[in-house]
């Protein structure tokens, strides 16, 4: 095999809405409504390997799972510099919890990027926030793992990494390959250019595979492999019933400091409760 | 089998951080609530050099066993070794439940854990209980928090989450406690360290962070302008708090980038959260989930931000900025 | 025929979203309020191929489709219309005219320029005489040597004040105007050209639309658009792609106000129910929404024909008539929807409303428009 860097970049497609895609009324995921986008750390840790490739040279495939039309975050991580696309798509994959989701990764960037140096993620995703699938994808490819990186430095087949982590910042040195989850933090991700989506529909190519192009039993995948089990979701938030507080400026400092001063003045440990008079 | 062997409710002993975030007491204090209604007993692992503090710590705190791993090769936090110590603990004596602080360590550790014992894992959960069929129900937020997703491991053992710190309350510290210390050796087949530790250094941070602050001041595009924006910081001040901002303000460069809050900017954790003009997108407002108690102000009674605070005031951002500014200082005088 | 937009459609529209939302939107009052183009957000815009959106890869253009470059515009303008417009004008009636009639030696000169950004074009048809009537240019081009001595006025530049290539619409022989209209390409410095006073326009306040002035310039004639006498062919085509353009903004604009509309709608609570949940409001809405629509499918379908390589001009007119129109219209409402405080300059919507006016009018006024279409009615034959 050639020696040049081989980097795997694994995105998620994520509403891309301002509102809560929430149907209060039916207590329901309004999904099919939303626009989908890239997620955002997933956004730096390709920006993190375009960085790498700009200066050590190399192939950037992106992997993604999700239905058909996820192949919109592929083409646009493509527009931004990608050199291939891989679209896990199947039916029997829907649904999957984060562990069947890394293991039906491992198995793909396995088949398709045998030879990979690094594998990158986003450290967490903004829909369901597990940050799970990129350290279970280390462990299901056998490499060592580091999340939430926000400096990289390549060195011959060692990482140097940089990383926050509980108050400590971390440098710390990894064996290729590897895999990191990027935070967003650093790695602001580029804008994407007329020309790139140009070329990426005019000579891109994606390689979509489902279950049986990669040799799995569907019933190691999605929903039904899982090992964890959704019973239920709802809106905490859209439960509240809140203190409205309404009239002039001067009355709704007065009355506030009356209803909340103890519990304001409790957490700046200050008397607030009377006025001066 | 698992008719012979002692149900067990595991917690895993992070104590690095210890004196910012006592995560693994308030998991032991929820433990023992939990162990009462499937009869199981609640231990503490810990992993290290010179641990004896933190073992001592757990058994005061509610553990009644206490598995320790010391070894001068275990002195820095090591994701690989940590979590090969872990798999091999938990299939030795298949503990019911493993609870795992959601801290930046946790949070990659556990899933770790969790893929090397093939089980499930449910991240950063914000409620666990016991339901009728004893499994552990697990409250996990999506979307900021805006959402929750009740989450069961209905097979598959252990059953494992981490923990969100805060969302329990500790058992008070009781000297007179007793617990099992069990010492297993440190294996000496483990594999050589992919990822080494060249330095962990703690972060100091020149005055108060944002992320800590137990006031934050944050300020939209509501506010009107930089000068009215600039009042958030005299308000701030007032308050010994710190001053966040949307997306907006950071674009209108109205303040630095530091100062946001949101998806790519900070999360904050603040005991009370002022939030003058802001509309509330979810990118913005899923960096708020910890936020205790919060006070919104915005021409607009409905906009998002105002439904999710506990006191909505209907009015002019900034005329209220200053008339609160005007009010504090009356008051503090005194 | 099929009406749902292709994935590359579909990303240019999210990827200028994005940009603009980012960089404009925060800026997009202020720079209302101050007259002020954001050349540093321009300067962003050039390696990102806004300035070349349709001009070949060798140039260093992205060599997209008319729909790419309509959504593009459609998206900037939606956010900030000034800057719509700039990108708009730019590459529709300032580069495009230079690819289509330019000779391989001006395309070498000026299209890499003009597709990085480094140039921005403008287009100087109008003068205090002549606008919808392009044969009343009284700019003068005397012809001396290898090089033409321009003298004239130019008025209502759009990008005027910044442009540094501007297509300069000038009469060489008064005893037959139109056939000798000639297209003269003007750089910036040049000795005897010169930037007026920037207008204090209603709407578009950001683009600094100018007058231009000409005293005894000399330009060689490399420097001449295709022959003497194919001004106003050139300044046809250019016109027939410039009204995609105009045509596009407009369509922008609409869904911005529309876009503020719906979200204000939802929000504001009168006799303690969201606005949106009244009859009328909604009937506005519905309205709004219909003829964004209608207007989006005549724009996209003049760019198909256009792409064809068939003519379009009846196509681009009735795109940008019906666009423009619907545009006054649509914020219009929008403002209603916001009552006071779409009157207010607290809110975007006054702008939008603002900046929708200019549409009816330059790149051929409503009138001319329907001149055009009716022209194309009655010359079919039944």
């Amino acid at each position: 095999m050639s020696d040049i860097l081989k980097l795997v970049v694994c995105i998620k497609q994520v509403p891309a809405v301002s509102e809560l895609p929430w149907d209060a009324a039916t207590g329901t995921l309004k999904r099919d409504l939303a626009e989908g986008m890239i997620n955002p750390a997933c956004k730096h840790a390709l920006e993190a390997a375009l960085q790498l490739k700009e200066r050590h040279g190399g192939r950037i495939v992106v992997f993604t799972m999700g239905p058909p039309m996820a192949e919109e975050v592929l083409r646009e991580a493509m527009a931004m510099g990608a050199d291939q696309g891989v679209l896990l798509t199947d039916r029997a994959m829907a649904g999957a919890d984060t562990s069947v989701t890394s293991f039906t990764l491992a198995r793909a960037v396995a088949g398709v990027c045998p030879d990979f140096d690094l594998v990158m993620c986003g450290n967490r995703t903004i829909d369901s926030e597990t940050a799970q699938v990129g350290p279970q994808l280390a462990e299901e490819l056998k490499i060592p793992g580091a999340a939430n990186v926000h400096q990289l430095t390549l060195s011959g087949k060692i990482l140097r990494l940089e990383r926050l982590s509980d108050n400590f910042l971390e440098t710390l040195e990894m064996d290729l390959p590897g895999l990191v989850t990027i935070s967003t933090r650093e790695y602001f991700p580029r804008y994407v250019s007329m020309e790139g989506i140009q070329d990426t529909f005019d000579k891109g190519t994606i390689l979509s595979l489902g279950a049986k192009d990669l040799g799995l039993d569907i019933n190691l995948l999605g929903s039904k492999a899982s090992p964890t089990r959704i019973l239920d979701v709802y809106s905490p938030t859209a439960k509240k019933n809140n203190v409205v507080l309404k009239g002039s400026p001067k009355k709704i400092v007065e009355e506030l400091f009356t209803r909340f001063g103890d519990k304001i003045g409790g957490v700046i440990r200050k008397d607030i409760k009377k006025a001066d008079t | 089998m698992a008719g012979k062997k002692e149900r067990s409710i595991w917690v895993f002993g992070d104590y690095r951080d210890y004196f910012e975030n006592r995560v693994t007491l308030q998991l032991l204090s929820r433990a023992n609530e939990l162990a009462g209604k499937i009869k199981a007993t609640v231990a503490a692992v810990v992993f290290g050099n010179n641990v004896d503090e933190w073992v001592g710590e757990y058994i005061a705190h509610g553990a009644r066993k206490v598995y320790v791993i010391e070894d001068p090769a275990l002195q820095d936090y090591s994701m690989e070794t940590y979590s090969i110590l872990m798999e091999r603990l938990a299939r030795k004596h298949e503990p019911e439940i493993i609870l795992v602080g959601a801290t930046t360590f946790g949070r990659e550790f556990a899933p770790k854990v969790a893929k090397k014992l093939g089980t499930g894992l449910t991240a950063d959960c914000v409620g666990l209980d016991i339901n009728k069929e004893g499994l552990l129900v697990q409250m996990a937020p999506s979307f900021g928090g805006n959402l929750l997703a009740e989450i069961v491991t209905p097979v598959h053992r252990p059953q494992m989450s981490t923990v969100r710190p805060g969302t329990f309350q500790e058992i008070p510290h009781d000297n007179q406690a007793a617990g099992d210390v069990i010492r297993v050796p440190l294996p000496r087949d483990l594999p050589k360290d992919r990822l080494r530790v060249i330095s962990a250094k703690r972060w100091e941070q020149t005055g108060q962070r944002l992320e800590d602050a137990k006031v934050v001041v944050c300020g939209g595009r509501g506010m009107g302008s930089r000068a009215k924006y600039k009042k958030l910081f005299e308000l701030a001040e007032l308050l010994g708090g710190e001053v966040g901002a949307t997306r907006p303000v950071v674009y209108s460069k109205w303040v630095d980038e530091e100062a946001l809050v949101g998806q790519a900017g900070k999360q904050v954790a603040p005991e009370v959260l002022f939030s003058f003009g802001v509309s509330g997108a979810i990118q913005h407002t899923a960096a708020l989930s910890e936020a205790d108690f919060i006070i919104a102000v915005n021409k607009n009674a409905n906009a998002a931000m105002m439904k999710m605070a506990d006191v909505a005031i209907v009015a002019d951002a900034g005329q209220l900025c200053t008339a609160l500014i005007r009010e504090l200082k009356d008051r503090i005088r005194h | 025929m099929n009406f749902n937009p292709c994935m590359k459609h579909k990303l240019v529209r999210k990827t200028v979203r994005l940009f603009a939302e980012t960089e404009l939107s925060p800026i997009a009052h202020e720079i209302d309020r101050d007259a002020r183009l954001p050349m540093e957000v321009l300067y962003k815009m050039g390696p990102l191929n806004y300035f070349g959106l349709q001009a070949p890869k060798k140039y260093g253009g992205a060599a997209m489709d008319s729909i790419s470059y309509a959504i593009a515009v459609e998206e900037l303008s939606r956010v900030c219309a000034a800057v719509g417009l700039c990108v708009s004008v730019h590459n529709s009636v300032g580069l495009f005219p230079i690819l289509k009639f330019g000779t391989r030696e001006q395309q070498d000169r000026f299209i890499p320029r003009l597709a990085s950004g480094e140039y921005i074009g403008a287009f100087s048809l109008t003068e205090a005489n002549a606008g919808s009537d392009a044969g009343g240019v009284e700019t003068h081009a005397v012809k001396d040597g290898d090089s033409y001595i321009i003298n004239g006025t130019k008025i209502f530049v759009t990008n005027g004040g910044i442009c540094d290539l501007a297509l300069i619409f000038a009469v060489a022989d008064f005893n037959h105007p139109r056939q000798s209209t000639s297209v003269f390409m003007i750089q910036k410095g040049q000795a005897g050209f010169s930037v007026g006073e920037i207008e204090d326009l209603c709407g578009m306040r950001a683009n600094p639309v100018s007058s231009l002035f000409l005293e005894d310039c000399r330009v060689p004639r490399s420097q001449l658009l295709g022959k003497v006498g194919d001004g106003l062919k050139i300044g046809l085509a250019a016109l027939d792609a410039g009204r995609i353009g105009i045509a596009v903004q407009a369509l922008g604009i609409a869904q911005g106000a529309f876009d503020a509309a719906v979200k204000y709608s939802k929000e504001r609570q009168q006799f303690n129910k969201p606005i949106a949940s009244f009859q009328t409001i909604q009937n506005y809405l519905a309205d709004m929404a219909t003829w964004i629509d209608a207007a989006r499918l005549l724009v996209y379908r003049a760019c198909a024909v256009k792409d064809s390589g068939r003519p379009y001009s009846a196509e681009a007119a009735m795109a940008k008539l019906y666009c423009s129109e619907m545009a006054t219209r649509v914020t219009n409402m929008a403002v209603q929807v916001h009552g006071g405080y779409g009157y207010s300059k607290e809110y975007d919507v006054e702008r939008y409303f603002r900046d929708a006016k200019v549409t009816e009018i330059y790149e051929g006024t409503s009138e001319v428009q329907r001149m055009v279409i009716s022209r194309a009615v009655l010359s079919k034959l039944t």
